[in-house]
């Protein structure tokens, strides 16, 4: 039975580095690889655009100028 | 809740991709909130009693008569006991609810078929719980970083089967036109982890292979599980949250998918370093010392993208508790990785190989790399998810700090402690007996840093578990939030 799972282990590793060959082959097919100062600006939209952060320490620093929140 | 079609329709070849619609990024969130609180929960619960494992065997390593009376807790069962909670409890439960939560984000499409991540977790949940008290009651299997009995693994193999399935289902009917780098990293973890996890499974426990076969699969397992499980997905959180939170595009889009693609071509090969010296044939170490300096060039590519990205911004990590876990993390993957390729070198494994330098080097890529990305990564998601603020900002910094500077004293101690350790072993003139001896300050180092990092855990543990209870008043909106923009306009960008 030993050689049965080489082969197995063989096959499926042959397998997965062929996906990653053909995941090369379809991303520069489908102008993924182009076009690089687009793609990293895909992660910004109207709703969180770029040039705002996005995460601050919670309350009571929020509103300069209020009178401090009690805490 | 978008499950338009059902599981079925979704798996089918046949059905069009296009009924799904483009959704807003807050609704995206809304539709992740039970799978991803189910397993960011399970995963924070699993993180405390790691802890707990973790101290009681890092204390037996210097007092060993501690709890000395309980064979349930001797030190070969808690250490293991402690190395699957917090690998296959606390850090695989975050990196699905991260990997999952990111993955919906950047497919721009609202979760599809929660359930199905839901029963998953059960799962996943059930399998790990049965898994370590298994290892608790001594049905350990030996064999590192696979201790779990064989009566375990079938539960974790379905909760992954599942989250697979829907992985791909969510990849393709993605809604996004680009596919973010890290997409790339999270759907290529969701393969590479199942193929190791099966295969070290079938050759190591259910028909072991022979000889130093065994040895070989082992490390390829244990090493890749750290290469392709948990780095991809530790790096598709800092590439994601580092630009997000700044609101700046990453510096070099382009050396991003130059790091992925030399990182899914070196890992693979680097994880044999760990038998240099052993009875294996020289070629397969040689091949695996070449891959271990080659991963110089991902990690290189990665740090400068990173470090870059944060130059000129770093007053942002004052107020962002997000971009301080994720930047610590991320700093900490540049050096454990290139200290990882100077241990691969056989000189100095020769010295390192066997000492306490490898438990701290260890420890600095899945905690102050990993672990710490995954609390970053957790600081951002949860109040996207409850719609709520993080009641208390002091819980934040004093996790922050006492995780960092616990962490950071924890693996700089081993590494001077287990580089001496290893000088003095290679000296014939000094007996076994001294060398083990003069490693106990070193250790006692250790307990403490575990005290600091535990302090930490609580501190978040407390404030998740407030922020839980805790009612929303109504029409609030918070800085972290990012739910109402004109409120945001009016918040100081300190």
């Amino acid at each position: 039975m030993e050689w049965l799972f080489y082969v197995v282990a063989v096959v499926v590793g042959l397998g997965i580095s062929g996906s990653a060959v053909y995941a090369l082959y379809w991303s520069s097919q489908h102008g993924q690889l182009r076009d690089f100062e687009r793609g990293a600006t895909s992660i910004f939209d109207d709703q969180e655009p770029q040039g705002e952060m996005t995460d601050h320490f919670p309350a009571p620093r929020r509103k300069p100028g209020a009178p401090p929140p009690e805490s | 809740m978008a499950s338009a079609p059902s599981l079925a329709a979704s798996l089918h070849p046949a059905t069009p991709t296009d009924t799904v619609p483009r959704a807003e990024l807050s609704a995206i969130d809304a539709s992740t909130k039970w799978p991803a609180l189910v397993f960011i929960v399970s995963a924070l619960v699993w993180l405390l009693i790691g802890t707990v494992f973790a101290l009681i065997a890092s204390f037996k390593m210097h007092s060993p008569e501690f709890l000395g009376n309980y064979e349930w807790l001797t030190f070969g069962r808690v250490r293991s006991a402690h190395l699957n909670a917090v690998i296959y409890g606390w850090s695989t439960n975050a990196a699905f609810a991260v990997a999952f939560w990111l993955m919906a984000r950047l497919s721009r499409a609202a979760l599809r078929h929660p359930g199905v991540l839901i029963v998953a977790a059960c799962f996943w949940n059930l399998g790990v719980t049965i898994g370590v008290i298994g290892i608790l009651a001594g049905d350990s299997t030996s064999i590192e970083w696979l201790e779990m009995p064989p009566y375990a693994t079938p539960l974790l193999f379905v909760a992954y089967a599942l989250v697979g399935a829907w992985a791909v289902i969510t990849f393709r009917f993605r809604k996004s036109e680009h596919i973010y780098v890290s997409q790339w990293y999270i759907l290529a973890a969701l393969f590479w982890f199942p193929w190791l996890y099966s295969i070290a499974q079938i050759m190591l426990i259910f028909e072991p292979a022979r000889g130093t076969v065994q040895a070989l699969v082992n490390w390829w397992f244990a090493h890749n599980v750290l290469g392709l499980w948990f780095t991809p997905i530790g790096l598709a959180a800092a590439y994601y949250f580092i630009p997000k939170v700044l609101g700046k595009p990453i510096h070099s889009y382009y050396l991003s998918v130059l790091g992925f693609w030399s990182l899914a071509i070196f890992y693979n090969w680097a994880g044999v370093h760990h038998l240099i010296g052993g009875p294996v044939p020289a070629w397969v170490i040689s091949a695996g010392i070449a891959a271990s300096l080659m991963m110089v060039i991902p990690v290189v590519v990665t740090a400068v993208n990173h470090h870059l990205t944060m130059v000129g911004s770093f007053g942002a990590l004052r107020t962002s508790p997000t971009l301080r876990f994720v930047v610590f993390g991320a700093v900490n993957y540049t050096l454990v990785s290139l200290t990882g390729s100077a241990m691969a070198i056989r000189s100095v494994n020769e010295i390192t190989h066997f000492t306490h330098f490898t438990v701290g080097h260890a420890h600095e890529g899945m905690y102050a790399f990993f672990t710490m990305v995954m609390f970053g990564a957790i600081y951002y998601i949860l109040p996207r998810l409850l719609l709520k603020e993080w009641p208390s900002a002091a819980l934040i910094r004093a996790h922050f700090w006492c995780a960092a500077v616990g962490v950071t004293i924890y693996w700089v101690d081993l590494e001077i402690g287990g580089w001496i350790q290893g000088m003095q072993m290679n000296n014939p003139n000094i007996p076994f007996l001294e060398v083990v001896h003069n490693t106990l300050p070193y250790l006692v180092t250790r307990s403490v840093a575990g005290i600091l990092m535990t302090i930490g855990h609580l501190a978040f543990a407390v404030n998740v578990a407030w922020m839980l209870a805790a009612k929303r008043p109504a029409g609030a909106t918070a800085p972290t939030l990012f739910r109402s923009p004109p409120a945001m306009q009016a918040a100081p960008v300190r």
